[in-house]
């Protein structure tokens, strides 16, 4: 198996996403330029310029027509995705932490940073239609959270609901059309790196800090299996073929090239779903 | 008169303070007694101990007074003389405040005299001291506490037998040596402080199992006794001796802050340092030495000098345990635990000593002094005759290696071939290596020597067999050699392996395999397994970071740690067969030590030994089977496991699907009418794509 590397970022990477169809990946950093690139080959299609500050999060709808990417810049931004041209752009009161389109496409939810006298709050935007005056637009459900910040966010199943992941470990179910909390878990004892849904939204994995991923369910937010490291876990996806989860982690992403590799061990593993075994390890 | 006039002042001030309470109790004051019916579960003894014993007791004043008997009987001219002879005597326990010397009607002392000090405490240390002490030729004093003769009037005329005591059971301190497979059971110690635990697991194949895990059983660290019959713990009050198949506590001895211990070869004695003077209990000796079986105080030290622990060195049969001074040597006997001969050897110079691991002798080492070479004795005890002497020229240490079984014993002696003499420290230079062999069993105890120019690294002799082996040499040119003795030859060069990265070598308790270790942050954890019969590398791996190896007591495993003390990340322990082979690797947050329970030598006798091993080929085959029958149910349960696991898992999922398929008109509708759910569902999204490709090429001949 041959890695390919792909060299288009100046400072550390702060998200990668595929699209729907597999055929486009799409990375974020912390340099202020987010980009795209072919997933056949690696060839680069192009970035989008106009962040001024570290891009944190990014994700694409499900037809790779639009693209968002929230930043450090206190910005949110929407943009074309064939042209790369920005089309709608919101400034927020503090940095823009996660951000994930619905399932539809029709809603974009955000949540920002504690930090400056503002606490972290969701956003939860309509963006059928983005123009200019979307900055001024007023949101479909803006909730602010008094507790720890929010650090990872995912959409429920059928757009109903909203589920976030926060700085002590908490994982927080919200019904959108109320704006209440459904469901609330506190499995992992650190902050929550990472979400991400199966293939079929019916369970979801979070990678911690605590050395843990654990799956759930994401209707009763039910924890069903956790999978253990020795180091912090920086991120965890579950295989839409086979029982396989991968972990991804060991330190942050900028220590990496700086410390030996054996302190480090960054290596990705392979675990099996069901059995909580790790089988297999890539070096990273 | 004196006393009186104090209760009364006591008891109008008892009435001051309780007006003044009065006055002030106008005001509600919190109830500080315990509620009705509370039963105190803890005692006043536990709570207040020490402080009870300070607890002022009545006294009637001739606690302090003691009896002299056997005094001489003078007349009044020379009673002058006689008492200042009885105050120098006698003062030294503390100041005499009264005493009464009996005249009868001639005016001479009737032979008895009474002394008072000024504390009770005094009077008993004097007593002790003083009693059949020779003035002189004729005169012996007996002394006695004046009380201890109202003591002794009031003995009961009945005597009563002393009830006996229920009888408390030991458990089966041996029980781990009927282990039917032999397995061997080691202890771990993970994180010092808070969350500290003591694990100990039997070392089972394929896995090992856990038999006790206690959290916060010890303080600091623990240690097995030489034999393996005890597991002692430290604690902020003393130690205590764990055993038994349930690691019930067999005994507790009080010795507060106690750092280090030291068990005597045949398990029967303790002995517990420690290193500071406690305030609250100043009398403590720093060391104190204990019979294991009834828990007694059997002596006490107080060591002048810091030196290597342990300060004490026992003889392999626990008869004789000898302290080394500056100039003088030690020895006492036990039980009597009295000095040998009842005073110390004057050796000066002496820098070092060992006892021999099987025989009653002690080999020593004097340093040169100017002008008189230094030497190594040989010295047989009890009889303290030296049966060896070797003067060693140039010498700037040595070091003391006796083989284990007493066959032999190596010196190693640094000597050097120019010294110099700075400040007040000499300097030595050009140094050389030797190796002075004691051939302990022929007669004369003949001395080989070997040369080495390489600074010495390590050096060990092999447990069970004839082959030392050293590393020598400085980074990056270390190499390790291998030696051979045999009686009535020179040590002969087996092997010599150049260039290896290692700083230790670790052989196994049963001789012939040996362990080459690169220990530490320069050593960088490397391993190589060695087979020393035929000089083979069996295998060559690594430990990153490994601070420990340690051989199980049979020779069939080994495991290398990485402990807590030395880094913080990745502690944990490794399990190795004695071939190199990893079995098992177990990552262990705050991993402290891991220690193998001793076993004592086999009770077997030589010819039985042999007997087996000629007949290992006959039993080989039932130990396959059993083997593989083990591993087989290991699998087996393994995949049992797997398969409930399993099962339920696709329980779960089962219905998630059913309610994931009954949610499909809602994902339709939000993504207009669009099938998304697989990736080819949506007949309209895909594309089709002709591709050609090479598959084969055929050349048919057209005539």
């Amino acid at each position: 198996m041959k890695p390919l590397m792909l060299h288009g970022h100046e400072r550390a990477i702060t998200q990668i996403k595929y699209n729907r169809e597999g055929d486009l990946l799409f990375s974020s950093s912390k340099d202020n330029k987010p980009n795209v690139w072919y997933s056949l080959n690696g060839e680069r299609l192009g970035t989008f310029n106009g962040h001024q500050g570290a891009v944190w999060c990014i994700d694409v709808d499900w037809m790779t027509t639009k693209f968002m990417s929230g930043a450090g810049d206190n910005t949110f931004r929407i943009w074309d995705c064939e042209t790369g041209t920005e089309i709608g752009m919101m400034k927020t009161n503090s940095s823009v932490r996660t951000c994930n389109f619905s399932f539809s496409g029709n809603m974009a939810a955000f949540t920002t940073d504690k930090a400056m006298g503002h606490n972290c709050e969701i956003f939860i935007m309509d963006v059928r239609n983005v123009d200019e005056s979307f900055s001024h637009a007023d949101p479909i459900l803006r909730i602010p959270i008094n507790g720890p910040r929010v650090s990872a966010m995912l959409w429920g199943a059928l757009d109903e609901t909203l589920i976030t992941g926060h700085e002590n470990g908490e994982i927080i179910q919200w019904d959108i059309k109320t704006g209440k909390k459904l469901h609330t878990t506190k499995e992992h004892e650190h902050l929550i790196n990472d979400m991400q849904m199966s293939k079929d939204s019916t369970m979801f994995i979070t990678a911690s800090k605590d050395h843990t991923a654990k799956l759930f369910d994401s209707d009763n937010l039910m924890l069903l299996k956790t999978y253990k490291t020795e180091r912090p876990v920086n991120s965890a996806a579950v295989s839409p073929i086979l029982e396989h989860v991968v972990l991804g982690g060991g330190q942050d992403a900028m220590d990496v090239t700086t410390t030996s590799a054996r302190v480090g061990k960054f290596d990705s593993r392979f675990f099996h779903l069901v059995f909580e075994e790790e089988f297999g390890r890539v070096k990273g | 008169m004196a006393k009186k006039k104090v209760e009364d002042k006591n008891s109008h001030n008892g009435e001051y303070i309780k007006n003044e309470g009065e006055s002030s109790s106008n005001e509600e004051e919190p109830n500080f007694s315990d509620p009705e019916g509370y039963v105190d579960d803890i005692s006043n003894e536990d709570l207040l101990g020490d402080l009870l014993r300070d607890k002022p007791k009545e006294t009637d004043g001739v606690e302090s007074v003691i009896v002299v008997d056997g005094v001489p009987q003078v007349g009044p001219d020379r009673i002058e003389k006689l008492k200042s002879v009885i105050n120098k005597i006698f003062g030294k326990f503390g100041s005499i405040i009264n005493d009464y010397y009996p005249l009868n009607e001639n005016g001479h002392t009737k032979g008895y005299i009474f002394l008072e000090y000024a504390s009770p405490l005094h009077a008993i240390e004097a007593v002790k001291i003083t009693n059949n002490y020779k003035l002189d030729k004729q005169h012996t004093f007996l002394v006695n506490l004046f009380t201890d003769f109202s003591k002794y009037d009031k003995i009961p005329e009945k005597w009563e037998p002393p009830q006996p005591q229920p009888y408390k059971g030991q458990t089966d301190l041996h029980y781990y040596l009927l282990e039917p497979d032999a397995y061997d059971q080691f202890c771990v110690v993970k994180a010092p402080g808070q969350g500290q635990s003591v694990q100990i697991w039997q070392n089972t194949q394929p896995d090992p199992t856990l038999l006790e895990d206690r959290q916060t059983w010890t303080h600091t660290y623990v240690k097995w006794s030489p034999l393996g019959t005890y597991l002692s713990t430290f604690h902020k009050q003393g130690i205590a001796l764990w055993g038994g198949p349930n690691f019930t506590q067999y005994k507790k001895f009080s010795h507060s802050l106690v750092q280090l211990i030291d068990f005597s070869p045949c398990e029967k004695y303790l002995v517990t340092y420690s290193p500071v003077v406690e305030i609250n209990n100043p009398d403590q000796k720093r060391i104190i030495i204990w019979d294991i079986r009834t828990g007694q105080e059997k002596r006490s030290f107080n060591p002048d000098a810091p030196s290597a622990w342990p300060i004490f060195r026992w003889s392999h049969d626990d008869k004789f345990f000898a302290k080394m001074g500056t100039d003088i040597l030690s020895i006492y006997e036990t039980p009597s635990f009295g000095l040998l001969d009842k005073k110390s050897l004057k050796i000066s110079g002496i820098r070092d000593f060992y006892w021999s691991p099987t025989d009653n002798v002690i080999a020593y080492w004097v340093a040169e002094d100017k002008d008189v070479p230094a030497k190594v004795t040989l010295l047989d005890i009890p009889n303290k005759a030296e049966t060896r002497n070797k003067n060693l020229f140039n010498v700037a240490d040595c070091k003391i290696h006796w083989q284990t079984s007493g066959d032999y014993l190596c010196v190693k002696v640094d000597r050097y071939s120019k010294v110099r003499k700075e400040k007040n420290e000499t300097k030595y230079s050009g140094m050389y290596f030797n190796f002075e062999i004691f051939h302990m069993r022929e007669r004369q105890i003949p001395v080989d020597s070997v040369e080495c120019k390489e600074p010495i690294q390590a050096f060990a002799w092999e447990p069970v067999g004839t082959k030392f082996a050293f590393i020598h040499g400085e980074s990056p040119n270390i190499s390790v050699s291998f030696y051979n003795v045999k009686i009535g030859q020179a040590p002969t060069l087996l092997k010599k392996f150049e260039k290896r990265a290692c700083n230790h070598l670790f052989w196994s308790p049963n001789g012939q395999y040996v362990v080459l270790a690169g220990l530490g942050s320069n050593g960088g954890g490397s391993l190589e397994f060695m087979d020393t019969n035929e000089f083979l590398v069996m295998n060559t791996t690594d430990h990153f970071m490994m601070s420990d190896v340690e051989w199980d007591p049979t020779g069939r495993y080994v495991v290398t740690g990485v402990s807590v003390w030395k880094t913080q990340v990745d502690t944990g322990y490794w399990i190795w067969s004695f071939q190199g082979k990893i079995l098992k690797r177990v990552n262990l947050d705050r991993f402290v030590q891991l220690l193998w329970r001793p076993r004592p030598p086999t009770l077997l006798s030589e010819e039985q030994q042999k007997e087996i091993k000629i007949k290992l080929k006959k039993y080989y085959p039932q130990f396959e089977s059993k083997d593989r029958m083990r591993q087989s149910k290991a699998s087996k349960e393994l995949i049992e496991k797997r398969a409930a696991l399993m099962e339920k898992f696709n329980a779960y999922k089962q219905e998630r699907i059913a309610e994931y398929n009954k949610q499909k008109p809602r994902r339709l509708e939000l993504r207009n009418n669009i099938d998304t759910d697989e990736l080819d569902a949506d007949k309209d999204n895909v594309e089709e794509e002709i591709v050609e490709f090479f598959v084969k090429e055929e050349i048919t001949v057209i005539d």
